[in-house]
C-alpha cells in the first residue's frame, strides 16, 4: 500500500510550496526583476569577455553538426515508432 | 549589492574545493566501473570469478558512483561557490562544508563498497543499504542546513533564481530520497509488488529531475551571463520554469511503467506531466539562449561556459526525447531496451555532468585565485566527453531500435545478440573517450588545486 506515503509527501510538498510561495509573494521576491537580471554579473566583475579566436569559431560549428546528427537520429526514432503505430 | 561587500569575501573557498575534488575523482572512478560493465556486454566471461565486480555488481557501482560521487558533489560544488556570491554573504559556516564533504566521501565509499561486497536492496537505482542511505540523507540535511543559514543571514534581498533551484533541489532530495528507499524499513528498504515499482520510479526520476536538473540549470543561469558580460534575458520567466518544473515534474516517473499494471490514472498523470515538461524546458532554453545570443563565440573561449553551455542543448535533447517517449505509441519500440540506457546518458551525463564539468572550470580559477593548470587538458577532456556522449547517443539508439523492432514483432531475445555485438564493442570504444576524459579532468583538477605555480589572477 504506497498511498498514504504519497498523500503524505504531496500534502507535504503541496504545503512547503504555499508557504514559500507566500513568503516568496509578501518578501518582495518578484518586485525589481528588472535588477535581478544583473546580479550575477555584478557578483563576478573582474570577469572580462575573452576573445572569440577563430578556433573557437570552428568548435562552434563542429558542435552544431553533432547537435544536428543527434536530433536527426531522434527525429527518425519518434517517425519509425508512429509509422508502425500506424500500421 | 555593494561592491565592497563581495570584494570582502575571502577568495579561498574549502567547501567548493572539497567538492570539486570529490566530483573529479568519482568521476574517474564511475567511468572505471562503466569500463569495466562495457566490457562485460562485450565479452560475458570477462573477469567472471571475480566476484566484487561482476556486471551485477559493478553496474550500480557505477551508476551510484556518477549519481552521488561525481554529478552531485560536481554541481555543489559551484553551488557553493555561487551562494555566498549571489547573497552577498559568507557561507554560514566553511568547517561545516568541509566537513560534509569529507562525510559525503566516506558516505559514497560505503555505498560503493557495500554493493561490491553484495549488500544490495536490489531496486534500481536505490541499491544503497540502509544504513549507507541513513548516511545520504543526512550528508544532504547538512547541505541544507549550510545554505539555508546562509541564505537567511544574506545582503542581497533577491533570491536569484538559481538560489531557488538549488535549494529546492537539495530539500526536495532530503524528502524524495526517504520515501523512494523506503527506510522506514531497514530489512528490505522496499514495499512489496507493484506499489514498490511505482514509488522505486517516483523516486528514481525524480532524482534526475528534482536533483540534477534544477541543480544543473542553476549553474547555467549564473555561468553564462557571466562568461557573456550579458544580464540574463528574463528573470521573470526563470521564476515562472522554477515554478513550472516544480509543479510538473513530481510525477512523471511513472512514464517508466506504461506497460505493467499500475492504475490507469497515474499512468494518465505521468503522460500528461512528461509532455507538459515541455514548458519548464523551453522557457530555461528561451531565457539561456536569448541571453547569450549572438556571443557563442564568447562562450567557446570559456572552457567553463563552454561545458555549460553544450550541457543545455543536451537538456533539450532529453527532454524532447522523454517527452516523446511518453508517448505510449512511441514507448511500443523505445521501451525495455538500449534506448533508455542512451538517453538516462545523456540525461546524466550529457545534461547534468556535462554542466557539473562547466562548474567545476569556471569557479577553480575563481577558487584557488590562479588561472587552471592547463586549459588545454579541459579542452581535450570537453571534446572527449562530448565525442563520447555523442556517439553513445546514436549507437544506443541504434540499438534500441533494433530491440525494440524485434521485441514488437515477437522475435526471441538471443536472436537479437549477434546483431547488437558490434554496437557494444563501439560502446565500450566511446566509453574508453569518456573514461580518458575524466582521468585528465582529474589530473588538471589536482594540479590546479595543489599543485599550481601559474601567477595569481
Amino acid at each position: 500500500m504506497y498511498y498514504p506515503y504519497f498523500i503524505a509527501y504531496m500534502a507535504a510538498g503541496f504545503v512547503i510550496s504555499i508557504v514559500v510561495f507566500l513568503w516568496a509573494l509578501h518578501n518582495g521576491q518578484f518586485e525589481d526583476q528588472q535588477r535581478a537580471r544583473f546580479i550575477p554579473l555584478q557578483t563576478d566583475l573582474n570577469t572580462k569577455p575573452l576573445k572569440a579566436s577563430r578556433f573557437a569559431r570552428i568548435e562552434t560549428i563542429a558542435l552544431f553538426s553533432l547537435v544536428c546528427i543527434v536530433l536527426a537520429s531522434s527525429v527518425a526514432v519518434v517517425t519509425f515508432a508512429l509509422m508502425k503505430a500506424i500500421r | 549589492m555593494s561592491n565592497e561587500v563581495t570584494a570582502s569575501i575571502p577568495a579561498g573557498n574549502p567547501t567548493a574545493k572539497a567538492f570539486t575534488l570529490t566530483s573529479a575523482f568519482w568521476f574517474a572512478a564511475a567511468t572505471s566501473f562503466g569500463m569495466i560493465g562495457a566490457g562485460y556486454l562485450i565479452a560475458p566471461d570477462l573477469m567472471a570469478n571475480i566476484e566484487y565486480i561482476h556486471f551485477g555488481r559493478v553496474r550500480p557501482m557505477h551508476i551510484n558512483a556518477v549519481l552521488f560521487g561525481f554529478v552531485t558533489p560536481g554541481l555543489l560544488a559551484a553551488a557553493f561557490y555561487y551562494f555566498p556570491k549571489l547573497l552577498r554573504t559568507e557561507l554560514f559556516s566553511q568547517k561545516l562544508g568541509v566537513f560534509t564533504a569529507i562525510f559525503w566521501n566516506i558516505t559514497v565509499a560505503a555505498g560503493i563498497i557495500g554493493i561490491s561486497t553484495g549488500h544490495t536492496q536490489g531496486r534500481e537505482y536505490a541499491e544503497l543499504p540502509w544504513i549507507v542511505d541513513i548516511m545520504v540523507v543526512v550528508s544532504f540535511v547538512l547541505v541544507v542546513f549550510n545554505i539555508l543559514m546562509t541564505i537567511r543571514q544574506r545582503k542581497e534581498s533577491i533570491l536569484f533564481v538559481s538560489i531557488w533551484y538549488t535549494t529546492a533541489a537539495v530539500v526536495l532530495t532530503s524528502i524524495t530520497y526517504c520515501l523512494g528507499n523506503v527506510i522506514w524499513k531497514p530489512d528490505t528498504g522496499a514495499l512489496q509488488g507493484i506499489p514498490d515499482a511505482i514509488i522505486l520510479w517516483f523516486y528514481g526520476h525524480n532524482i534526475f529531475g528534482l536533483l540534477l536538473t534544477p541543480m544543473g540549470l542553476a549553474v547555467a543561469y549564473y555561468v553564462l551571463p557571466i562568461a557573456t558580460r550579458s544580464p540574463l534575458y528574463s528573470h521573470t520567466l526563470s521564476l515562472l520554469g522554477f515554478w513550472s518544473l516544480i509543479i510538473v515534474y513530481t510525477h512523471i516517473g511513472t512514464h517508466h511503467l506504461l506497460q505493467v499494471p499500475v492504475p490507469t490514472w497515474l499512468k494518465t498523470i505521468s503522460i500528461v506531466d512528461s509532455v507538459a515538461m515541455v514548458i519548464p524546458v523551453m522557457i530555461v532554453l528561451i531565457n539561456l539562449w536569448y541571453t547569450v545570443k549572438g556571443k557563442l563565440g564568447d562562450i567557446h573561449a570559456d572552457i567553463g561556459a563552454k561545458f555549460v553551455f553544450t550541457g543545455t542543448i543536451y537538456y533539450f535533447f532529453v527532454n524532447i526525447q522523454g517527452s516523446m517517449m511518453a508517448l505510449p505509441h512511441v514507448q511500443r519500440i523505445t521501451h525495455f531496451n538500449n534506448w533508455v540506457v542512451g538517453h538516462a546518458h545523456i540525461g546524466v551525463l550529457g545534461f547534468a555532468g556535462l554542466t557539473a564539468l562547466g562548474g567545476l572550470y569556471f569557479i577553480l580559477p575563481r577558487v584557488t585565485g590562479k588561472p587552471l593548470y592547463s586549459k588545454f587538458l579541459a579542452d581535450v577532456q570537453y571534446w572527449l566527453v562530448l565525442i563520447g556522449i555523442t556517439g553513445f547517443a546514436l549507437v544506443l539508439t541504434t540499438v534500441g531500435l533494433i530491440q525494440g523492432n524485434a521485441w514488437y514483432n515477437g522475435e526471441t531475445l538471443y536472436r537479437t545478440l549477434p546483431e547488437i555485438q558490434p554496437y557494444y564493442i563501439l560502446r565500450a570504444s566511446l566509453g574508453t573517450l569518456i573514461m580518458i576524459g575524466a582521468y585528465l579532468g582529474l589530473y588538471n583538477v589536482i594540479r590546479t588545486l595543489y599543485f599550481n605555480r601559474g601567477a595569481s589572477t
